[in-house]
């Protein structure tokens, strides 16, 4: 069952009893709410004895779509008194929880989760805090092609710009730096990196940059307002990319241009033991896939943009090598990957220790690759961007 | 939190005027999305000097929104809607005022007299309920036979993070 109006849409997923609401509901008059309500009457009517409704990615509201909301929902609760509905909002939207709490008071069998995860598949990996050292490295050795790059994918000084998926900022803080754009908004959905984003703004002097706290497959920015959008390391671990997609697409002005950056771990290479490495990358492909996420993605980036409605799609790809600086860097941005990927994913995974000592062994032939004098080792990105027509 | 009127709170000496616009009723009542996008303009506005700009004027513009619509839905044709933002030290207050019938002034008088209680009367009852939900304090002020001004304080230290 789906309803999609111009501004907003109700879905049931069946599988998981869940009715998804997402969208703009500011309706003039409850008739305006007749598809939605049909699809949330005949999921209630086909439910189970719990149901969910999500309003996560309800951006926005006003009380007439509520008030039609809320009268169909006491009627189902008081219809069905063993039936639960449990409403599923996020702390992203600011009013959502405290108005369906007000309804929720007043029925025993409704309730109102706060679920702040489950937001991408990757969330509870990438959003802990012991990641945030190895991120900065990470921006640091991209930063030296990126720096180049941007500007061939039309980044110029004056632009207004959005990092979607900005993690603690620190592409942000470069690009305020390097391009000193007009306006810099920064998204992301972890608390404790914008907090720290935050603060190393604020240390450096940097107060024009708007951190937010958001969905970015939701966003609360509004439709056209940036030049230049940019969104790195991060579709490849969304399990949806089309739709993280739609609302680069959607925030970015017609003319401007949305530039993404994507791996494809298999092809992450060293020498010595140049074999041990690319199974364990193979591994790491898998591994990701297992989860729902692709870090294969970044030669698909061109397909991608293009089946978003970009044009212009210009597609280029970078090595970042030991190399690059400081060698012992790489090597740490290697070690951190195997603390995620081989201590922490393949062990959700329920892979065997003798799968996880090979796994591991891979990484720690990367290092030795990275660090050896006469070593080589490489982790390849992709770079893409693609025009929104006029 | 519901707040009785208190129109000598409001003299616009008092406050800095960040942002004023008068509507046509004529061409405002025929063009409902209106509502939407003046309540977006607005909040942007409110939300200027917040740590988090995008989700404030998102908090901002689901009140700012309703006071509008409740607006559109009282006016007479040939009226105005005034709206004007003023910025006091802590706060940011957003002020509609219009002129509305007899029996609606009569109504939106009850909201002053029923200070914290729920149901709220119509016609305010859906912008009181949101403003009581989300902590957002709402004064009505009936400053003339026949014109209203509703004024919502966000306290800028306040609301999400």
């Amino acid at each position: 069952m789906n309803r999609i109006s111009s501004s907003f849409s109700a879905e049931f997923d069946e599988t998981n009893q869940e009715i998804v609401l997402s969208g703009k509901m500011r309706p003039q008059s409850p008739r305006e709410m007749t598809g939605v309500i049909d699809v949330i009457q005949r999921s209630l009517d086909g439910s189970g004895r719990i149901i969910y409704l999500n309003v996560k990615r309800l951006t926005h509201l006003n009380m007439t779509a509520f008030n039609a909301l809320a009268d169909l929902l006491k009627i189902a609760c008081r219809a069905d008194p063993l039936r639960t509905i449990k409403v599923v909002t996020s702390s992203v939207i600011p009013w959502s929880a405290p108005l369906f709490e007000t309804l929720a008071s007043k029925e025993p069998n409704l309730s109102v989760d706060i679920y702040d995860s489950a937001f991408y598949p990757g969330q509870t990996f990438v959003e802990d805090e012991s990641f945030i050292p190895i991120l900065r490295t990470q921006t640091k050795m991209t930063w030296r092609h990126e720096r180049d790059i941007l500007p061939r994918h039309g980044l110029r000084d004056g632009l207004a710009v959005a990092d979607i998926c900005c993690g603690i900022g620190d592409f942000a803080t470069l690009i305020r730096r390097e391009f000193n754009p007009t306006r810099l908004v920064a998204l992301d959905h972890s608390k404790k990196s914008l907090d720290y984003a935050r603060r190393v703004a604020a240390e450096f002097g940097l107060n024009s940059i708007e951190y937010t706290y958001g969905d970015a497959s939701q966003m609360l920015l509004a439709d056209g307002q940036f030049d230049f959008v940019t969104c790195r390391h991060s579709l490849q671990i969304f399990d949806r990319p089309d739709v993280l997609l739609r609302e680069l697409y959607r925030i970015c002005k017609p003319g401007g241009r949305v530039y993404i950056t994507n791996e494809k771990n298999s092809h992450c290479l060293g020498e010595p033991h140049a074999e041990s490495i690319r199974w364990t990358y193979e591994q790491v492909a898998k591994l990701f896939s297992h989860f729902d996420m692709d870090v294969e993605m970044g030669p698909k980036s061109r397909r991608l943009l293009n089946d978003a409605g970009f044009d212009d799609i210009k597609v280029e790809s970078f090595m970042v090598t030991n190399l690059d600086g400081d060698p012992r860097d790489f090597a740490d941005i290697i070690e951190a990957w195997e603390n995620v990927y081989a201590g922490q994913m393949a062990v959700r995974r329920g892979d065997p220790p003798e799968f996880i000592r090979r796994f591991r062994q891979g990484f720690k032939d990367h290092v030795l690759a990275a660090l050896h004098p006469k070593g080589y080792a490489g982790w390849p990105i992709w770079a893409a961007s693609g025009r929104k027509p006029y | 939190m519901i707040m009785t009127g208190q129109p000598a709170l409001f003299r616009q000496t008092a406050f800095q005027g960040m942002a004023a616009l008068v509507l046509d009723v004529g061409f405002f009542t025929s063009q409902f999305r209106l509502c939407d996008k003046i309540a977006e303009y607005l909040g942007d506005l409110v939300a200027q000097s917040h740590d988090d700009p995008a989700r404030y004027a998102n908090f901002s513009a689901s009140l700012i929104n309703e006071v509008i619509e409740l607006a559109f839905r009282s006016v007479h044709s040939g009226d105005r809607v005034e709206f004007n933002l003023l910025k006091g030290d802590d706060s940011v207050y957003l002020r509609v005022g219009f002129r509305c019938s007899e029996e609606q002034l009569a109504l939106l008088r009850t909201v002053d007299r029923s200070r914290g209680s729920t149901p709220f009367p119509e016609p305010a009852r859906d912008l009181m309920a949101l403003a009581h939900a989300v902590g957002v304090d709402v004064h009505t002020e009936i400053d003339r036979d026949d014109h209203i001004t509703l004024t919502l304080e966000f306290v800028l230290s306040e609301g999400p993070r």
